[in-house]
């Protein structure tokens, strides 16, 4: 018999529940074909439950020996599950629109790369919390590239399909909430134990409940696929549109200096 | 992890999660745009109106207005004409919205974005409004640089003109194109 906090053990089963339940929608829907990625995620998730579940019978919850790292080896895996399935919903959004999907690209990662690179540097580095010091930085690179993204869809007004925003948002979401989470169990490791356990379950129950809610019914609104323009079009119009705006900052400017006529 | 950090991050993934919210919003409410031409919709249609609104700025109309009706009429009329003034710099505004608009699209349906273009325009265009919230404030408070602002209007104007017109010829093309298609099929 399991030795887990009942709430725990509640709240697991009713994310496993919600999974399952999602997972079946998604192979009824046939979202499977389009998100990969965010199936296999949920999968991930399943398999993650399945093996905690034998390593907490095995070896106990509370253990730091073998059975503590192989459970945090999990969390590593479908953390990375998550990054892949962000980057799906990524690609689903931008990826038709070939320039400004590479300009996101470059600007996605390297603002991921510093957002990692930061939360490894400035993070504990104890061998007991490295692992959350990972998943710390892993969860700033999803949240970072969700955020980044739904940033440029609306700056350049990108039309979103409602399957490919709402799975982003939770993926985003539920990096944030992560991320957070994490922060403040590494900051009061001992009095937040618990608690750290019942918020990340918690987040998790919540997102899975906005997804299945709005995978209650078939997407029907499809976006179609754009008619790209040559290179030429924007490499002779943008440049001039530049120009202008240089030369109304500049009119703006002179306004600022001019006397005003006196009456 | 020091508390610099911690507070730093904190306020990070809160950030990052209002963001979330927030660019999410305005990218559902969106409506599904046809990749292209119905943004030229608005096109700046106040260029008719140019020499009236030009003669309503003109400082000799005040001083003939004091002359013949008094200090109470030139007031009255110089409020009427920063109304007037206003009304001419939110359509200033609305030109100039239209031609980054059409420049997004012009991005969004490109093969290839340059990077530096692209940061060029965000910066010029926050520059813009910073300048242009300065200048309103200066209407307000009743200061009106009357020929600047007719000068200003012209160039977002014509530079929205100048981003119709371009993008009139892509419609042409574009429909050419599709005209062709079913005919080559045959």
């Amino acid at each position: 018999m399991l030795q887990l906090p009942t709430f725990t053990l509640t709240a697991w089963g009713l994310a496993t529940a919600l999974t399952l339940f999602l997972l079946v929608r998604v192979f009824l829907l046939r979202v499977y074909r389009r998100y990969p990625f965010f199936t296999f995620y949920l999968g991930a998730n399943l398999l993650q439950t399945a093996v905690l579940g034998y390593l907490y019978q095995s070896y106990g919850f509370n253990s730091t020996t073998y059975g503590y790292r192989s459970a945090w080896a999990t969390q590593a895996f479908v953390v990375v599950a998550r990054g892949f399935a962000a980057a799906e919903v990524c690609y689903r959004i931008l990826g038709k629109f070939k320039g400004v999907w590479a300009l996101a690209m470059r600007i996605l990662i390297s603002c991921g790369a510093i957002v990692l690179v930061s939360t490894l540097y400035f993070g504990t580095r104890s061998y007991q919390l490295a692992v959350i010091t990972l998943e710390m930085g892993l969860e700033a690179f999803i949240a970072t590239w969700i955020v980044g993204l739904l940033l440029f869809a609306r700056y350049y007004a990108v039309p979103v399909e409602p399957p490919a925003g709402m799975v982003g948002f939770g993926l985003g979401l539920l990096s944030c909430c992560r991320l957070l989470n994490d922060l403040v169990f590494e900051r009061h490791v001992q009095a937040y134990q618990d608690v750290w356990n019942y918020v990340s379950a918690a987040a998790f129950v919540g997102i899975l409940l906005l997804w299945n809610w709005f995978m209650r019914r078939p997407a029907t609104q499809a976006v179609s696929e754009p008619q790209l323009n040559t290179v030429q079009v924007y490499q002779s119009l943008i440049p001039q549109v530049n120009r202008k705006l240089s030369e109304l900052n500049q009119q703006l400017s002179q306004f600022w200096r001019t006397e005003s006529p006196k009456p | 992890m020091n508390s610099v950090f911690f507070f730093v991050a904190v306020a990070t993934g809160l950030a990052l999660a209002g963001m979330s919210f927030w660019a999410l919003r305005g990218a559902s409410q969106r409506r599904v745009h046809e990749h292209g031409f119905r943004a030229l919709d608005s096109a700046p249609r106040d260029l008719d109106n140019m020499p009236q609104i030009r003669q309503s700025m003109d400082p000799a109309d005040f001083e003939f207005a004091r002359a013949k009706g008094g200090r109470h009429l030139e007031t009255r009329l110089r409020g009427e004409r920063r109304q007037v003034a206003l009304l001419y710099l939110a359509a200033i505004r609305r030109d100039f919205e239209q031609s980054l608009r059409v420049a997004r699209v012009i991005a969004v349906l490109s093969p290839e974005v340059s990077g530096t273009q692209e940061y060029q325009r965000i910066r010029l265009s926050m520059m813009f409004r910073w300048r242009f919230q300065m200048i309103k404030v200066r209407l307000l408070i009743g200061i009106m640089p009357q020929p600047q602002l007719v000068a200003l209007w012209q160039m977002a104007s014509s530079m929205a003109i100048q981003m119709e017109q371009a993008m009139a010829k892509l419609g042409e093309r574009a429909a050419l194109a599709a005209e062709l298609a079913p005919q080559s099929e045959k």
